[in-house]
């Protein structure tokens, strides 16, 4: 027992002996999107590594070597949460070694407390449902609001790590925010009414009537005035990942290319869905490109509808540099 | 102890009423429900079940359990405990393996523990039970219990883990079917360098069925534990990309005890006593492919051991005249195998191993005994329908060199394993 107490004691000082600062903040994310934001938060505060490319599937990688000695250098890690790292994170955190970005610690940031989150189970649920993650849908990046409020808790989570910057990284938080509103609405629009009032009105569904009146129309810009023709149609995914996206621009989603999530498209699920897609009058489908494009012309075969490859993650194109990038990209390519 | 019990269950409804006082304070948010489900669960080890059956037929005539226990230079250990202990073979037909049942959690702001026990039809033993900490500085890792050795790749990965159904035979005939699983301390550093490198040292009892025995009854000699001590070293270099690569290397020396039954009467006649070592080196690359379900992810992976049994015969009830005199085996092996996602959900893979390619046996009447080698071929295909199961075709072609000669040996295996519960996610 005394030996335990002694370890104990031994651990804590050393705990507190280890964390004087380095000059510049090392930032680990788990995804491409939240570096990008994170970069865009801290400046020139943090250097900022993100372990997904965004050429990848997320919810599949290894915890591999280099990747660990990032997570050891790192003074704050940034996940996306709601399992979509389950199967890999946890050796990385263990294998770091470093006690500042361990779960609970201020190094440890999970956005998803932060983001509004759709797809919350309300039932039970068990895993013959496919890869249902039990906490809500974890794709939440792709919706700008949530973009913008995953740069607001970077940047608070920044200012309690390094006081001294607080200002700095809220006034980066705050220009990041700016921009994505101003891409969102249009220049002119956000000065006209404001982007608070904005975004709300893309929260309770009274966008779309407001942007008819013709006062707002030719003031409104940016991505809602460019998916404005698109909203209400109903499309396809390959998987439940553009649920974020399609509420916040007003698409409704039919059915998935998938099955279940996780599960790949089967003959028999593309033929049901065919069917709901004819009926439901679906005329895009939309998909990433690290997914075989084969279901999708199959149903498209079908349907006649139009299928959409675009990155859902920063660097999953070149075009996708950064994270207003993506959103540009994936509207360009919806709205062609 | 009531009081005691009270200073413990205090701080525990503190802290669940603040996790419910936070998830009141901001339910205006949808995302916040998941905190409080998520600080709850925390609070609950997280537990999970491996069961893995597979099927197992090949032509040989005593089964292949048998013939591998006679291949030449690995056989014939007669280790503490080692009769009547024979459950790792496959039998042909249906086999269960154990059920991997297991709880894992953090401790408190310290330690992280977990807990694995192994059952199966005969009963339950423990697997793992094992503690580590999660505070010490400067990259140091202390970790104690019973647990599997970090040296090589291989041996700390559970069989379910494993890419084929069975052990390579180096793994097997070296250490047996539990590879090292002992009861110790390990220490490992995460070193500042900038690249990858992670380097432990290991204190066990000494109680390996194969290579570190220990009987401790006269007329062999008593030793305190630790027995055995293992040191490694693993390092990646930073590749880019998709691609990573490890290299490892490792060593292991410690007492080794064997008793032998010379005239088959059923009862020991000479004993030995002194030192086994083993030394080798591992290689895994892996490339992840930007595809989904696994599709286009390479793994391949290579291991060689060396080990030498250095003993030395304490007593002879039939020949005393050799007491004193040493008995010094030296043998090795290797594999290399090769995975490929094939299609989305589907791996096939191939093993190729050798044993023997060194096999020298000084024994203590002074004559030295060389053998030759064993080799083994084996393909594989898998199905994996989810994370959390999969399907498994394997067929082994192996050409083994015995007491009775050369004896080739197929075997097919058909395994089909699922995952309950919450089973934490593998290391590289």
């Amino acid at each position: 027992m005394r030996t335990i107490i002694a370890l104990v004691t031994t651990c804590a000082a050393l705990g507190l002996g280890t964390e004087a600062m380095a000059e510049r903040l090392k930032i680990v994310t788990t995804t491409s999107d939240l570096a990008s934001i994170a970069k865009a938060v801290a400046g020139d505060k943090a250097d900022v590594r993100g372990i997904c490319t965004g050429k990848e599937d997320p919810h599949m990688l290894q915890a591999k070597p280099s990747v660990i000695l990032q997570a050891r250098d790192a003074d704050l890690w940034i996940r996306i949460g709601l399992e979509l790292e389950i199967g890999w994170e946890q050796p990385i955190l263990d294998g770091s070694r470093n006690n500042r970005i361990r779960v609970g610690a201020p190094g440890h940031l999970d956005v998803s407390e932060s983001a509004l989150i759709l797809d919350v189970p309300q039932a039970p649920i068990t895993r013959a449902m496919g890869d249902v993650h039990p906490m809500g849908n974890p794709h939440y990046w792709l919706d700008p609001l949530n973009g913008r409020r995953i740069a607001g808790a970077i940047a608070e989570r920044l200012a309690q790590l390094r006081p001294e910057d607080a200002a700095a990284f809220r006034a980066n938080a705050a220009a990041f925010q700016k921009a994505l509103d101003e891409r969102m609405f249009g220049v002119e629009l956000v000065k006209a009414v404001g982007a608070e009032a904005l975004w709300t009105k893309t929260q309770d569904g009274t966008l779309a009537a407001f942007l008819d009146e013709p006062a707002n129309k030719t003031k409104a810009g940016g991505w809602v005035a460019a998916l404005h023709p698109l909203r209400g149609r109903k499309i396809v995914t390959y998987h439940r990942s553009w649920v974020y996206f399609a509420n916040r621009f007003g698409l409704t989603i039919v059915g998935e290319l998938e099955p279940k999530p996780g599960v790949p498209p089967t003959a028999a699920h593309l033929a049901e869905l065919a069917a709901a897609a004819k009926a439901e009058g679906v005329k895009l489908i939309l998909q990433e490109p690290f997914y075989s494009t084969k279901a999708a012309n199959q149903l498209a075969a079908k349907t006649g509808a139009r299928v959409v490859v675009v990155a859902n993650a920063v660097g999953g194109e070149p075009a996708a540099s950064d994270y207003p990038a993506l959103m540009d990209l994936i509207v360009q390519r919806l709205s062609m | 102890m009531n009081q005691h019990l009270a200073l413990c269950i205090v701080p525990l409804i503190a802290a669940s009423m603040t996790s419910g006082y936070a998830f009141a304070q901001t339910s205006v948010q949808p995302a916040s429900s998941s905190g409080f489900q998520r600080s709850f669960q925390s609070f609950n080890p997280d537990v999970s079940a491996i069961v893995d059956m597979y099927y197992h037929q090949d032509d040989s005539e005593e089964g292949i359990s048998h013939v591998i226990g006679e291949t030449v230079g690995f056989g014939h250990t007669h280790g503490h405990g080692e009769e009547g202990h024979d459950h790792g073979g496959p039998a042909e037909g249906f086999n269960l393996r154990h059920v991997e049942l297991q709880f894992s959690a953090e401790v408190d702001p310290y330690f992280k523990g977990s807990a694995i026990a192994a059952i199966d039809t005969d009963g339950a033993e423990l697997e793992t039970a094992e503690i580590e900490t999660t505070c010490l500085p400067w990259g140091l890792k202390l970790r104690g219990g019973k647990f599997y050795s970090d040296f090589g790749y291989l041996n700390a990965q559970h069989a379910h883990a494993w890419d084929f159904t069975d052990q390579p035979l180096i793994y097997k005939l070296t250490l047996g079917d539990h590879g090292l699983n002992d009861k110790g301390l390990q220490l490992s550093w995460l070193a500042p360098t900038p690249f990858y490198l992670l380097a432990g040292v290991e204190a066990f009892q000494g109680d390996n069925e194969n290579m570190f025995a220990y009987h401790g009854e006269e007329p062999l000699p008593m030793h305190d534990g630790p027995r055995l001590g293992v040191g490694w070293v693993k390092v990646g270099p930073n590749l880019r990309g998709n691609h990573a690569l490890q290299f490892g290397a490792f060593a292991a020396t410690g007492k080794h005890q064997e008793e032998h039954d010379g005239n088959a009467d059923g009862l020991a006649d000479h004993w030995l006593d002194g030192d086994s070592t083993f030394w080798g080196g591992d290689v895994v690359y892996k490339y992840n492919a930007p595809r989904p379900y696994g599709q286009g992810d390479f793994v391949a992976q290579a291991e060689y051991f060396s080990r030498k049994k250095d003993l030395e015969l304490v007593a002879h009830d039939l020949a005393p005249q050799f007491v004193g005199n040493h008995r010094v085996d030296k043998q090795d092996g290797y594999y290399v195998q090769a995975v490929y996602g094939v299609l989305p959900r589907w791996r096939a893979g191939v093993r190729w191993e050798q044993v023997g390619l060194t096999n020298d046996s000084e024994l203590p009447n002074g004559r030295t005994e060389s053998f030759g080698a064993s080799d083994r071929v084996g393909i594989m295909l898998d199905f994996t329908p989810s994370e959390f199961s999969r399907i498994r075709l394997q067929a082994n072609q192996g050409s083994y060199e015995t007491t009775d000669g050369t004896e080739d040996v197929t075997e097919v295996y058909v395994q089909w394993m699922i995952s309950l519960g919450a089973h934490g996610a593998h290391k590289f």
